[in-house]
């Protein structure tokens, strides 16, 4: 069979929902934290399919900004966990609610 | 050259109390000295001013707005005529007689700075209710007057007493200026003007102008003759004013201010005498009940004062009567001329009173007293002129003015009021002289009373000052005056010995029915209390003696209907305020709020999961909703 | 010094001076805060001396543009009615200013709060620009809540200053959102008060419109002046407020919504205003009577003045639904008295609670004999409450009566038993506690005002209160040409363009001035501030 764009796409929301369901569903944060990269990842997979067929490069350009932005956020996103790990001991998002009104 | 001596008679006293109230409250001696000069100077200008036969209408504008109906012009006016020029004499005469025997009276007080002050004020107001030329006028002075009773009443305020009865008689007075007000506004709102002058000349030119509010009118303005000449149902408050000083006692609650509800109703007399008015009819009843009830009363009275008091009431309610029944006459002239000889004698027993209280170091109990005549002398004889002169006994004063009531009464034809009239005498004779015998005849009931020695000459001078015109008053034309007033013709003045027994060839029914009942007053008063050591009469009448002494209840009634009304609706008020209005309506809406802001807040859970499923199910629903489209 | 900015910067520059000056020189503050409230107080008298009687024209006028495209200037001039507010409101800043000698906490803070409510109250008086009107409004307003929640008195303050602060906030919002939908609704791009009478006289406002425009001004300012059944902010305020805060809000910052109402409302929306006259006449017996009665029942003597400031502004409410010439004079009279007597009583109660200890009515007694000097002011304030003549409350409240009687009687006769008969009941009971009867042991060390300087500002507001309430035509003649002008506007019906052109009438005054930029109409006759 030949593979075309709707093949990428669904792939692509596949990868996007199994992100999703860990973000939402999974109580450690650096799992949690995976799930997101997974979910941006999907975003680019969809991104590299469109520009490869609408022949746009436009979508291969956006891959390297959000390849860029995913790299910075993981640095900050990782240091701030280690640093909540240090105070609180603990990588449980349920540990982690005290800001509930 | 006249205006600026009426103006100066009206100003001397109120710049008396501003400087005595500024600069010299510590210092008696001068306080007394700023006021008693005062007061003399304003004596020898209304001297001047009868003398010269002044009148006119010197004024300065007060209050200018707006034009025609609908405008308000309020001057600062002095009406001089007759009326207001005997009055000025009465007032500065009695006032100067009293400020000078205050001074004595007062000796051993620390206030007497703020006492004179207050007494200048109660010149000044007096003065100026006098010298009114509109209503509005007439009204502040009437307030400044009410102020400076409950000033001068209040004069002794560590007193729970004295501070009372000046609240009650400062409420009681208000009550009467709301009808007074009332009355007012409903003048100016049918005839667009307060002016006296043109009053009387718009009602001269057409008398229906005030139309169907005219009754009403005429009963709203002797509202307020109702509460300053404490006529019923607003008398309350005259004989507890009687906790203040003798003086004032004298000069406010028996010569001047409770008068100037009569000054007033004789001066807006022709508002009150419009045809088809039942106002005066209704004012003529009053004053008859008021009279009568006061002399029953004061049967049963122990305390000088007190009697005096009651004593006073009766006589306003004759003079009140006397306007009344002059409706036909159209000339109120009676009314005036028994105010007059009144205040001759009746400050005259206010100030004997007060030198007998000051004898015996302030006891005011009847029944304590005993013997004074021998050892009170000029008190004991112009006590007895006075109290002969009030019971109307010829040829002093109080007979001619007594008889022309009376006379006035009969002609007009109420004969109801006439009987009520003479019964009234024959009781004042009696209670008076119930008085007299028991206070100053008879052994001395008391240590005090034994040891009582006359009082100085600042105080007995004055009495003796006072007992000329109780004597001569009647002999004076005094009617003749008031009467050019209302346009009555003046009768020519006879010989001494016409003016005598003018009122037996006048009105015999009258005057015979007038002596008959003093006579009969008299000899009760003689059977039962010539020699006695105690009161008979509530051996005699129990029940009735009690209810007189307890003065029927009024007081006790007053302040049940009080408590219902008033105190519920402030009760009522308060609830509303504190449950309603801030309980429901502002806790209500703090209350609803808050519980807004605890349901949102479940939503908070603090849990970073839930907020990240919030988001996307947002964000799917917003796509949903824009793509559907 | 005659000059209407002068004025209103004295009090906000010396603030501004103030923030400046490190905290321990404790002596400059409060010096700076008399001199320029004093300053201001010269200034008032000044311009009040000066004043042309009988002109309805605006004088000492000053303007400068400021948002052109928004028609927003500083415009700042007085008539008639204001001259009497800005000196008033300049006596009673000074006297505030007199009276904090009690406050011994932050009085860096304290003055420069204070005299930021001087500066603001001065300037919504003399505003002729709706911008900078509830600017200044609002300029007065904030610093009230931080000086009660700061140096108020009482254990419920907390409660008393949020609830002042936003219930006054709530009403200044619903003015606000009034005077705005004005703005629009009027179309004619400008904030100026002058050039909004006389082109909304031209061509007025669809009365349908107003009908609804007018309720929203009516409550909003309503609200500011505690109107029936929005005023149970005022008494728990006034109680809790130092002594200072409690005169000038209860005696000059209340009046603003008053003078809103007749300056800004009654003119520019005819139509609203007569049919919703009847409404606020009303409406304010339940100032007079109602607070009247609560008044009888309180036992602490601050809630007592705070609910009878309330009966009294009922009096003011009533002029302005009567809408003739003698009731609008009477409000006017009535604003500039209640400021005094307002100011002189909540003076004289913080001196008692500052000597005692307590205002509470049940605990005093006899007082008189130790306060000679204030217990006789005190009489003499409450004497003036019931509506003494002699006193500048008396013509006021008669004139409102004799304004209301044609077209309110029943109104008129319920407001008569209130001012003469309710007022006296608790005032005198008040004078009956406080001051008469034996002197309890505890009170034996209680102390008159010593000196002239403390008695000044007593003396002052009550020499206030005499001077106008024997000379009423000081404040009469003065007020009597701008209200027929806004009676003659009130009573028109709604006319259409052509015939209200042709009405527009002149000032007599009315004089050619010289070309500003930015400026209004070149009809006022104004006095240049040289």
């Amino acid at each position: 069979m030949s593979v075309g764009l709707t093949h990428y796409l669904v792939v692509s929301l596949l990868l996007f929902c199994l992100g999703l369901f860990g973000v939402l569903v999974r109580r450690n944060l650096l799992v949690m934290f995976m799930s997101l990269e997974l979910m941006l990842n999907a975003a680019n997979l969809a991104l590299v399919a469109f520009a490869r067929y609408h022949h746009n490069l436009s979508g291969q350009i956006m891959v390297f900004f959000i390849i860029t932005v995913a790299a910075a956020e993981v640095a900050v996103g990782l240091a701030l966990i280690v640093a909540l790990y240090r105070q609180r001991r603990t990588a449980h998002v349920e540990d982690l609610a005290s800001l509930r009104l | 050259m006249i205006d600026l001596f009426a103006w100066l008679i009206l100003g001397l006293p109120l710049l008396a109390a501003a400087a005595i109230t500024l600069f010299t409250l510590p210092d008696a001696a001068k306080s007394a000295r700023l006021s008693i000069g005062a007061v003399l100077l304003a004596f020898l200008g209304s001297l001047i001013l009868w003398a010269r036969d002044a009148t006119g209408e010197p004024a300065v504008t007060w209050l200018a707005l707006g034009t025609g109906t609908g405008g308000l012009q309020i001057e600062l006016g002095l009406k001089l005529d007759p009326l207001s020029r005997l009055m000025l004499l009465v007032v500065t005469g009695v006032g100067s007689a009293i400020h000078i025997y205050s001074w004595g009276y007062l000796h051993a007080d620390r206030n007497r700075g703020r006492y004179f002050a207050g007494l200048s004020l109660f010149t000044f107001a007096m003065l100026g209710i006098v010298l009114a030329n509109n209503f509005l006028m007439l009204f502040i002075f009437w307030e400044l007057v009410g102020v400076s009773s409950y000033l001068l009443i209040g004069f002794w305020f560590a007193r729970p007493a004295a501070a009372e009865a000046a609240k009650k008689a400062f409420l009681t007075n208000r009550l009467g200026d709301f009808g007074f007000l009332l009355g007012i506004i409903l003048v100016w709102a049918a005839l667009g003007t307060l002016s006296f002058t043109e009053l009387e000349a718009r009602l001269a030119d057409d008398p229906a102008a005030l139309g169907a509010a005219a009754s009403v009118a005429g009963l709203l303005i002797f509202c307020g003759a109702m509460g300053k000449s404490a006529q019923f149902p607003l008398h309350v408050w005259l004989p507890d004013a009687m906790e203040g000083p003798t003086p004032v006692s004298a000069l406010i609650h028996a010569a001047t201010m409770v008068a100037a509800g009569v000054y007033m109703l004789c001066r807006v007399f022709f508002v009150l005498a419009v045809p088809g008015s039942v106002a005066l009819e209704l004012i003529a009843w009053i004053g008859g009940v008021t009279a009568l009830l006061a002399a029953l009363l004061a049967v049963q009275q122990n305390d000088i004062k007190r009697i005096l008091a009651y004593s006073t009431l009766s006589q306003l309610g004759y003079m009140v009567l006397a306007v009344g029944v002059s409706g036909a006459s159209r000339d109120p002239s009676v009314a005036m001329y028994h105010l007059t000889t009144h205040a001759g004698f009746k400050a005259l027993l206010f100030l004997g009173a007060g030198s007998v209280i000051h004898a015996l170091h302030h006891e005011q109990d009847i029944w304590k007293m005993g013997g004074l005549s021998r050892r009170l002398p000029i008190t004991f004889w112009t006590f007895l002129l006075a109290t002969l002169a009030l019971c109307g006994v010829p040829p002093l004063s109080g007979f001619y003015s007594k008889d022309a009531i009376l006379a006035r009464t009969l002609e007009s034809g109420h004969h109801g009021l006439f009987a009520l009239a003479t019964l009234v005498a024959a009781l004042t004779t009696f209670y008076m002289f119930r008085l007299v015998f028991v206070a100053f005849t008879g052994p001395a009931k008391s240590q005090a009373a034994d040891h009582a020695r006359e009082s100085p000459p600042v105080m007995t001078l004055p009495l003796l000052a006072l007992a000329v015109p109780s004597v001569l008053a009647g002999f004076w034309g005094i009617h003749r005056v008031y009467g050019a007033q209302y346009g009555a013709e003046p009768a020519a003045a006879g010989s001494w010995a016409q003016q005598l027994v003018e009122p037996f060839a006048h009105a015999p029914l009258a005057a015979g029915a007038g002596l008959a009942a003093a006579l009969m007053g008299w000899l009760g008063a003689w059977a039962w209390y010539r020699a006695a050591l105690q009161d008979p009469l509530p051996a005699r009448f129990a029940t009735v003696a009690r209810w007189l002494r307890d003065r029927l209840y009024f007081d006790e009634l007053y302040e049940r209907l009080i408590g219902w009304t008033q105190e519920s609706l402030a009760r009522l008020a308060d609830g509303v305020d504190r449950w309603v209005i801030m309980g429901v309506a502002v806790k209500g809406t703090h209350g609803t709020f808050e519980l807004l802001g605890r349901l949102l807040r479940l939503a908070q859970t603090g849990n970073l999961q839930t907020y990240a499923f919030v988001l996307v199910a947002g964000v799917a629903l917003l796509l949903f909703l824009v793509m559907a489209r | 010094m005659q000059s209407l900015s002068f004025i209103i910067l004295c009090p906000l520059l010396a603030a501004g001076l103030i923030a400046l000056v490190p905290r321990n020189y404790q002596v400059v503050f409060r010096s700076l805060a008399l001199l320029s409230t004093l300053l201001s107080l010269l200034g008032a008298i000044r311009i009040f001396a000066g004043f042309d009687t009988g002109s309805a024209a605006l004088q000492f006028e000053e303007q400068v543009a400021w948002v052109d495209s928004l028609g927003i200037s500083y415009h700042v001039a007085v008539d008639g009615i204001n001259v009497g507010l800005i000196l008033m409101g300049a006596v009673v800043a000074f006297a505030a200013v007199c009276v904090s000698r009690e406050i011994t906490a932050r009085q860096k803070e304290y003055y420069l709060l204070l005299l930021l409510m001087a500066g603001g109250i001065l300037g919504a008086f003399a505003s002729y620009d709706l911008f900078f009107f509830y600017f200044f409004h609002e300029l007065a307003l904030v610093p009230t809540f931080i000086l009660i929640g700061v140096w108020g008195r009482g254990e419920q303050r907390n409660y008393a200053t949020f609830k002042i602060t936003l219930y006054l906030s709530l009403g200044a919002l619903v003015a606000l959102v009034g005077l705005i939908a004005l703005y629009l609704e009027a179309g004619h791009q400008t904030f100026n008060l002058w050039s909004l009478a006389r082109q909304l006289e031209a061509d007025p406002i669809d009365p349908a419109r107003q009908r609804y425009l007018f309720p929203l001004l009516l409550f909003g300012f309503g609200i500011l002046v505690s109107l029936w059944p929005f005023h149970t902010w005022a008494p728990l305020g006034y109680a809790a407020a130092p002594t200072a805060v409690a005169m000038l809000h209860a005696g000059v910052l209340k009046k603003f919504g008053l003078y809103g109402l007749i300056r800004v409302a009654v003119p520019l929306l005819p139509a609203g205003v007569q049919s919703w006259a009847e409404v606020l006449a009303w409406l304010c017996l339940g100032n007079i009577l109602y607070c009247s009665l609560v008044a009888m029942r309180q036992k602490d003597l601050n809630l007592l003045l705070g609910n009878s400031s309330v009966a009294h502004v009922g009096f003011a409410f009533l002029g302005i639904a009567s809408l003739t010439l003698l009731g609008l004079t009477g409000a006017v009279v009535v604003m500039v008295a209640h400021g005094f007597l307002a100011a002189l009583t909540f003076a004289l109660s913080g001196y008692v609670r500052q000597q005692t200890g307590t205002v509470n009515l049940d605990h005093m007694g006899g007082l008189l004999e130790r306060l000679p000097f204030i217990g006789g002011v005190l009489v003499m304030a409450f004497l003036a409450g019931c509506g003494l003549p002699g006193f500048a409350n008396f013509p006021g409240e008669a004139l409102v009566l004799f304004g209301a009687w044609q077209g309110y009687p029943g109104v008129a006769i319920l407001a008569a038993w209130g001012a003469l008969i309710l007022a006296a009941v608790y005032m005198l009971r008040a004078v009956r506690v406080l001051l008469h009867g034996p002197l309890p042991e505890r009170w034996g060390k209680v102390a008159d005002a010593p000196h002239l300087w403390h008695k000044l500002p007593y003396g002052l507001l009550l020499a206030a209160l005499l001077l106008f309430g024997c000379w009423p035509r000081l404040l009469t003649d003065k007020i009597q040409p701008c209200v027929a002008d806004i009676v003659r506007r009130a009573e028109a019906p709604p006319a259409n363009s052509a015939a209200g052109l042709a009405r527009i009438a002149l000032p007599p005054a009315a004089a050619p001035a010289l070309a500003r930029p930015g400026a209004t109409d070149g009809l006022t006759a104004s006095r240049h501030p040289r």
